[in-house]
């Protein structure tokens, strides 16, 4: 059986190409244009994934207001926040909010598909019984990287990260000690253009989720003006 | 960082200094009461010249048709035994010193005498003699020519033994009294009453009735007597002898010289004081301050009455001491010095009289011609002094018999001048003061009002124009203009920065609008060449892709600003070496540029800061970039670290084009791009800006000049260095 995954965007056009992305990959896809059609709509028929705008036709944080409502009755839902708000504050409050991704607009639909995918990966792999879970992971010391489930813990703590932190920590930790350039670690971040700026953003929050974890956590390291790296 | 730097130097004068020029203007009020004092004092004057002549005519009309005053002496001298002593009146008291300046015009009619008591011609002695009247006083005068002055010898109990003057006064009622007047040396003389031989006087007590000096003089010596008049009654008679001798050690009389030409005999004469009766007449119309001449037709003095009184000189003789007085001292010295520059003589250059005797003949001879005349003349002792005078014929029928002349000083009116005008210096004086002290105080408040109003309006916004504040608090309150700039002021912030808030959230609601239909473009582009496989390989869709490609730069440039803003706040600071980040940070640029050449050189390590080293290191990648984009090829990129006063600085300079002039402080704003060097590349301007910003926002500061060579720029950024105690105490809070 297809797996369904609930679009909410209120620009019609993106709607109908997000949607016409998936369904080529196999997807059902079921689209809702504002956050009361939304809501109704996944309470009948709850969707496996839900990528959600943030503004809503004249709701400024009505992605926001629906990803709380969704939690209520599926806490387990993965969300996807895919947005034209760049800025920091929305990416923390989004991601409060127990999102799996925050993604900023413009992406591409073959990058988009991935996450998807990897998602939806994650979600059987948390299925599994544990032994295949542990059969590819991954471990650096402290670190211990499980990518079926895409989950990652330091000294034995589940680090929570979304996915494109996950792919980013994935990357630095698989060769410790060699730098992975802003380049590389665009390509990781799997989006169609990403500033070094927002790179650095993203290992910022990186950082400070191993920190809360680990107060002296000082393993990724800033190569100024070229990327990070691993520390062993 | 204050603005004030920018404020332009005024040119002009302050309010205060203006105000304190237009206060001069209250000069005026002195003035015009200075003006106002002068006319007074010609009103006071004309007055008392006015008075003056009602007098001069009273008195005059008194002794009209009176000839017996006149002639009464007339026929005494001509009833009178030969040889009468005629006294004139002086005028004014004789000081018994030797001087003859008090005698006035009296030494003119002196006679001279030489005959001894046998009629010839005495031996060596000529005596110049004159008497005259004051008051309850007759007075004499021997100016004696004696080749030997012989003084009297106190050994010696004879008293005819030394130059000597014999006074002998007869009178029914008191008999007969030799008097001799002697003295050792030039001075107060000896008075005693002598036998009749004039050898030894009656007794050994000097007498007091009579008074005497003398001194000597060029060639000889002089006397002054002076005989109280009770003595002179009207049936008194009068000899008066000099006696000389000249031989000191026989010491026997040479020569007597009676003053009795025409008798020659030792009879006694009359003293006859002149005009007693017009003198009693006129001593009920004596006035203070003035005084009174009667001349007969000839212009013989017939009377004087009366003094001219001194100017009171109070300002002179204060002599209290202490802090008050010095100050009242002060005012005086003020006041005179006031006196002295406004004063304007306001009498006619008539020149006066000797000093004492300023009764000028001019209008004396008007009056004898039957004119009567007012005058007002300087004394010429006393400058400030003015003597009024007006003189009045006396008519007998229809032929002038005399004059009078009243003189009076014009102390009065100077005095009545001084008090007014030291009242009005005083007040005015006052008045300015409170005035001017008034005037500054307001001014001084409205400059401190205004400079502050104008500090809190610079304070309002930063060097680079940005609105610190939205309002200003000065003044706001006030209900003046100054209340209303004020508040003009706010209002005007307030717009201005809801304006700026506008456009500041410009290019990000632009970003966001723009790239919803980016996504439709790009999702669309997407599943076209999913749907049609030929399409994806096609070079317009690449075209697109690449055209989308910029577009996206482009609105990531235009919300980095804005965003970064947001990351800024929400990151933690940490202490770092700066010098070693920019090292880390270069060794970097090699990696990532190894086509161009990057020198560093460090002049002091450790420089700690405190900031995101993240922050830095995207400042440095843009002016890295931008250096990158301007340096000719094949130059190398020079950067130096140092520490120039309590700040960490960063010169990254490059060779090629220099800033045109005016920009080295533009190119720092937002939307200004010295224009590009690749097509593709997008230049909005915002790189220097957001360095500016993250300048700003570690208390540092950066700024571009041309190099000193001119063959390119540099730019250099500063951050204050973090002290070793505040980086220990970090790492001990850490620890």
């Amino acid at each position: 059986m297809a797996q369904l995954v609930a679009i909410v965007e209120d620009d019609l056009d993106q709607r109908e190409n997000y949607a016409d992305a998936l369904v080529a990959n196999g997807y059902e896809v079921l689209a809702y244009a504002n956050r009361s059609s939304a809501l109704a709509g996944m309470k009948s028929n709850l969707p496996d994934l839900a990528i959600l705008d943030i503004m809503l036709e004249n709701e400024m944080d009505g992605g926001f207001d629906l990803c709380r409502d969704l939690r209520a009755f599926a806490p387990r839902l993965p969300i996807i926040f895919l947005t034209a708000r760049d800025s920091d504050i929305d990416r923390v409050s989004g991601l409060r909010l127990d999102a799996w991704d925050y993604l900023t607009k413009p992406l591409s639909m073959e990058f988009l598909t991935v996450r998807v995918n990897s998602l939806f990966r994650i979600v059987n792999s948390l299925n599994e019984p544990e032994e295949i879970a542990n059969q590819h992971r991954l471990e650096r010391g402290d670190l211990i990287i499980d990518p079926n489930s895409m989950s990652i813990s330091w000294q034995g703590q589940p680090i929570s990260l979304t996915l494109t932190e996950f792919w980013i920590v994935e990357a630095l930790a698989h060769r410790p000690g060699i730098v992975k350039t802003y380049d590389n670690i665009m390509q990781v971040t799997r989006q169609t253009y990403v500033e070094k700026n927002t790179i650095n953003g993203y290992v910022r929050r990186v950082r400070k989720k191993f920190i809360e974890a680990d107060r002296d956590f000082k393993h990724i390291e800033t190569v100024f003006g070229v990327g990070y790296r691993w520390l062993k | 960082m204050r603005a004030n730097s920018n404020i332009q130097q005024r040119f002009g004068f302050s309010i205060r200094t203006k105000l304190a020029l237009v206060t001069i203007l209250l000069l005026a009020i002195p003035w015009t009461a200075y003006v106002y004092v002068r006319d007074m004092k010609t009103f006071l004057l004309a007055g008392q010249e006015n008075a003056l002549t009602l007098t001069v005519r009273a008195i005059a009309t008194v002794l009209h048709d009176r000839p017996e005053l006149f002639l009464s002496d007339e026929e005494e001298v001509l009833t009178a035994e030969p040889g009468d002593i005629y006294a004139h009146p002086l005028p004014s008291y004789i000081n018994l010193d030797g001087g003859l300046e008090d005698w006035g015009e009296q030494i003119l009619s002196s006679t001279t005498f030489a005959m001894n008591l046998e009629g010839e011609l005495a031996e060596n002695l000529l005596v110049r003699h004159t008497v005259g009247y004051r008051g309850a006083y007759v007075f004499a005068f021997f100016d004696v020519e004696d080749d030997f002055y012989v003084g009297r010898n106190l050994e010696w109990l004879r008293l005819d033994t030394s130059d000597q003057l014999r006074i002998t006064l007869q009178s029914p009622a008191v008999g007969e009294n030799r008097y001799l007047f002697t003295a050792e040396e030039p001075g107060r003389m000896s008075v005693y009453l002598m036998d009749l031989a004039w050898e030894y006087p009656l007794s050994g007590d000097p007498n007091y009735d009579m008074a005497a000096n003398i001194q000597s003089s060029n060639n000889g010596y002089r006397i002054e007597l002076r005989i109280p008049r009770y003595l002179l009654s009207s049936d008194a008679r009068i000899k008066m002898e000099i006696v000389d001798v000249d031989d000191s050690l026989g010491r026997s009389v040479q020569d007597i010289v009676p003053f009795n030409p025409e008798t020659a005999s030792d009879s006694l004469s009359r003293v006859v004081v002149s005009s007693p009766e017009i003198t009693r007449i006129l001593r009920s119309l004596d006035r203070p301050d003035s005084r009174i001449w009667v001349l007969d037709e000839g212009g013989n003095i017939r009377t004087v009455l009366g003094e001219l009184g001194q100017l009171d000189d109070d300002i002179q003789s204060n002599t209290t001491f202490g802090y008050f007085s010095q100050l009242e001292q002060a005012y005086n010295r003020l006041i005179a010095y006031v006196f002295a520059l406004i004063e304007e003589p306001t009498v006619d250059s008539v020149a006066a009289g000797e000093a004492d005797d300023p009764l000028n003949q001019e209008i004396i001879e008007q009056a004898l011609e039957g004119t009567p005349g007012t005058l007002r003349v300087t004394g010429e002792s006393d400058s400030e002094r003015v003597i009024v005078m007006a003189a009045h014929p006396i008519w007998l029928a229809d032929s002038v018999i005399g004059a009078v002349v009243v003189e009076q000083s014009d102390d009065e009116v100077l005095y009545q001048q001084q008090a007014v005008l030291e009242k009005v210096i005083g007040a005015t004086l006052l008045i300015l003061i409170g005035v001017i002290a008034a005037i500054l105080i307001f001014a001084s408040r409205l400059t401190l009002r205004i400079t502050r109003l104008r500090n809190a309006t610079d304070g309002a916004i930063d060097r680079d124009g940005r609105i610190i504040q939205t309002a200003v608090a000065a003044e706001a309150r006030a209900g003046d203009e100054i209340g209303d700039l004020s508040r003009s002021v706010n209002d005007m912030l307030g717009r201005l920065s809801q304006y700026t808030n506008y456009l500041e959230g410009l290019p990000d609601t632009l970003a966001h609008e723009v790239s919803n239909p980016l996504n439709v473009v790009n999702s669309s582009l997407d599943n076209l060449s999913k749907e049609h496989p030929l399409s994806a390989d096609s070079k317009y869709m690449t075209r697109a892709q690449s055209g989308l490609q910029r577009i996206r730069s482009i609105l990531k440039n235009l919300t980095e600003a804005a965003n970064l803003e947001q990351a800024m706040q929400l990151d933690k600071r940490e202490v770092f070496d700066f010098p070693k980040m920019i090292e880390d940070y270069v060794d970097g640029c090699r990696h990532t540029h190894p086509e161009r050449e990057f020198r560093f050189s460090i002049f002091k390590q450790p420089l700690y800061i405190n900031g995101h080293p993240d922050h830095i290191a995207q400042m440095l990648d843009k002016l890295i970039d931008n250096a990158l984009d301007f340096a000719v090829a094949g130059t190398p990129i020079r950067l130096s670290a140092r520490e120039l006063q309590g700040h960490a600085i960063l010169d990254i300079a490059n060779q090629g084009k220099v800033l045109p002039e005016g920009m080295a402080e533009r190119i720092f704003e937002p939307l200004v791009s010295l224009g590009r060097s690749d097509a593709k590349k997008t230049r909005l301007g915002m790189g220097l800006y957001i360095v500016k910003l993250i300048a700003r926002f570690h208390q540092g500061d950066v700024s571009a000049r041309n190099n000193v060579l001119g063959d390119g720029v540099t730019f250099r950024i500063s951050f204050p260095v973090t002290t070793i105690e505040s980086v220990k105490r970090k790492i001990s809070e850490a620890a």
